[in-house]
């Protein structure tokens, strides 16, 4: 069953005169217990994407199109009220930087008692307190950790705070942004391994927000490239990593070395990202594409399938669905 | 292997960092401070052309080495030797001429500048300190020359332009090709690539290998990242709690590390090969307090391997059959 339905969402920011489109027309459905990773570079829009979702930007300065369906319910339209309802009960939000996102000077328990009773004002302590020891076994916390100020806690054990405060209501959709980029290697792949566990154990929805593959190739099943604020590829991580169908994906699996057989040689993608105020016509990608023709300098591929999940935005892509 | 013949560049004999624990209460007035052992005895050489990689978790004391080893700070003990001559008695002598062996690449290319200066400003400035070029035209003219070989043109144009209209992966150029105006003997790249997108990266991991191939230039590169340490590095060092627990050939390390904190961290690392099937190897917990941390092994509480020796020395260092040095006391030399 679709948890959640992002049709046609253009994110654009305001400054100025400037119009700068963020998000530009992007659209993919998520199934209940799927785990989705989004990949791209820095400016790519992944993060926006998210936060446009949850209505989290200004919106002086910004203006979202399209729609977010959250079972049944338009995200982007549906009351404060009962936005706020959902937010972090239904959908719930980790941030790269759990370091700022927690209160310095409130200990961890405060913390999670303040954020409990947002939602059930009438929770006794003790009720909380079982309930956040139950979540901190989950994540591998210690229960002291309950009576500790956050510069007590160490980056790891930050973020797995950070991760037992998104599942403090048993949330639908876990949106990790960044979540593990700050850490060691040993201590991201304690959390992976962690967070795979807790899946089974609870039913979860889960979107990473990453610009790391090989995060992606180890804890996601589907996986959306995104560039310039395009959808560029969408599909299973084994078939978009092990056979790219767009140049891009291409380029980014090509620049990633690998830890194990033959070192194959590194590649970069030559240019950077347009100026999101004045885009190019056609493909977005063209500029830096090494197959780019005059098709796609003129006009922008829309995004084509070549199976029934696998979809790519490129006029390469032939012997699809539209071709045959 | 290097060549046995050739003197090592860069002789790091004992090196140690201490620092004194800051704070304490009023108690504490009179005892002896505790010290925080961020570099705790490292030894190693360094050869003409090679790129050398080091590896481990974030407070490992990699970057202090690194810091030690161009003389941003002073080995509390030990010394390091560059082509046989002792670092603290360059550093005496003439501390420019010590400055211009030795030159350091950082991890964040926005901090690396100087906001309110030109490129041209910010790659000059070195070779007027050091007296190089006769006027500022030829020094131009070095510059320039150096942007074209780096890729970065029109060169005279990026000479005009301020650090915040580059983007990151130019900057980090930029800071390469600064560094090497000076024709240092020694590169420090810490982290180079870790704050840049992954299109830009393979740029600079292949600026820094032509470098060290067409100069003969010794680079330390110190990254968390195993994989780019495997691309670029012929020979690569484990570090874990301020001790390099693993030395030697890099590809035979990552095929087959021997000590166990070596494995986790291998097995750790995640691939982009999703039908690799990986066995990761859990530790728990995380590194002890650099302060004190006993006599057995580091590792020892969070090892998988660990028995009572583990806990009451410190295993000596090893070399094995096939050249590498470990410090595990389940490494013998028969393996």
């Amino acid at each position: 069953m679709k948890i959640l339905e992002i049709q046609d969402l253009c994110v654009t920011y305001i400054a100025g005169e400037k119009r700068i489109k963020a998000v530009d027309h992007v659209s993919f459905a998520i199934d209940e217990g799927d785990s989705l990773g989004i990949v791209g570079e820095s400016g790519s829009g992944k993060s926006t994407m998210a936060m446009a979702m949850l209505r989290l930007l200004d919106p002086r300065y910004t203006e979202i199109t399209g729609a977010a369906n959250y079972r049944g319910e338009n995200l982007l339209t549906v009351d404060p009220r009962r936005l706020s309802e959902l937010r972090w009960k239904d959908i719930a939000v980790v941030f790269q930087k759990s370091m700022n996102s927690l209160s310095p000077v409130h200990r961890i328990g405060e913390q999670f008692e303040d954020i409990y009773r947002v939602h059930e004002p009438k929770a006794s302590k003790k009720e909380i307190r079982e309930r956040v020891e139950k979540l901190f076994a989950m994540v591998n916390l210690a229960p002291r950790v309950y009576n500790l100020y956050p510069h007590e806690l160490s980056g790891g054990m930050l973020q797995r705070t950070s991760i037992a405060l998104s599942l403090l209501f048993h949330p639908k959709i876990l949106i990790m942004d960044e979540a593990t980029t700050a850490l060691d290697v040993v201590t991201q792949g304690q959390i992976l391994s962690e967070i795979k566990k807790l899946e089974k154990s609870i039913a979860v929805t889960r979107m990473m927000i990453t610009h790391d593959l090989s995060v992606v190739a180890t804890s996601c099943q589907k996986i959306i490239v995104l560039y310039a604020g395009q959808l560029m590829e969408f599909g299973y991580v084994r078939d978009v990593l092990a056979n790219p169908r767009h140049p891009y994906t291409e380029g980014l699996v090509r620049s990633f070395p690998s830890l194990h057989g033959k070192k194959e040689e590194l590649l970069s993608i030559p240019g950077s990202l347009p100026d999101l105020s004045n885009p190019p016509q056609g493909c977005i990608f063209a500029p830096r594409c090494p197959y780019a023709t005059d098709q796609c300098r003129a006009h922008r591929p829309e995004p084509r399938h070549i199976d029934d999940l696998h979809v790519a935005a490129c006029w390469r892509v032939k012997g699809g669905i539209q071709d045959a | 292997m290097p060549d046995a013949v050739k003197a090592p560049v860069i002789k790091a004999v004992g090196v140690k960092r201490y620092y004194k624990q800051r704070g304490g209460s009023l108690l504490s007035f009179g005892r002896k401070p505790r010290m925080i052992q961020a570099v705790d005895g490292v030894d190693f050489e360094l050869y003409e052309g090679e790129i050398f990689g080091v590896i481990g978790e974030s407070g490992c004391g990699k970057s202090t080495l690194g810091r030690l080893l161009i003389r941003l700070e002073e080995p509390s003990e030990g010394d390091i030797y560059f082509r046989g001559e002792s670092s603290k008695a360059l550093m005496k002598k003439d501390p420019k001429k010590f400055h211009r062996m030795v030159q350091a690449v950082f991890q964040n290319p926005f901090d690396t500048f100087t906001p309110n200066d030109t490129i041209g400003e910010i790659m000059m400035r070195p070779l007027r300190l050091h007296g190089i070029g006769k006027s500022d035209e030829e020094r131009r003219a070095m510059c320039e020359k150096a942007l074209e070989d780096g890729g970065l043109k029109p060169a005279a144009d990026f000479l005009g332009r301020f650090p915040h209209e580059l983007s990151g992966g130019q900057l980090q150029r930029i800071s390469i090709l600064r560094s090497m105006l000076l024709e240092p003997l020694f590169l420090v790249a810490d982290e180079p690539v870790s704050m840049l997108d992954v299109s830009v990266r393979a740029e600079i991991i292949h600026m820094l290998q032509d470098l060290c191939a067409s100069r003969r230039t010794a680079i330390m590169l110190i990254s968390h990242d195993i994989a780019v340490v495997r691309y670029v590095s012929q020979r690569v060092a484990v570090m874990y709690l301020g001790r390099i627990v693993e030395m030697g050939d890099t590809d035979t390390i990552i095929q087959n590390p021997m000590h166990p904190y070596t494995q986790a961290l291998i097995s750790n690392c995640s691939s982009i090969d999703p039908d690799e099937d990986k066995q990761a190897i859990e530790i728990q917990g995380e590194p002890p307090s650099p302060i004190n941390p006993g006599p057995g092994c580091y590792f020892a509480n969070r090892c998988f391997k660990a028995c009572e020796k583990c806990f009451k020395s410190y295993p000596p260092m090893r070399t094995m059959k096939d050249g590498r040095v470990v410090s595990c006391h389940f490494a013998t030399g028969d393996e």
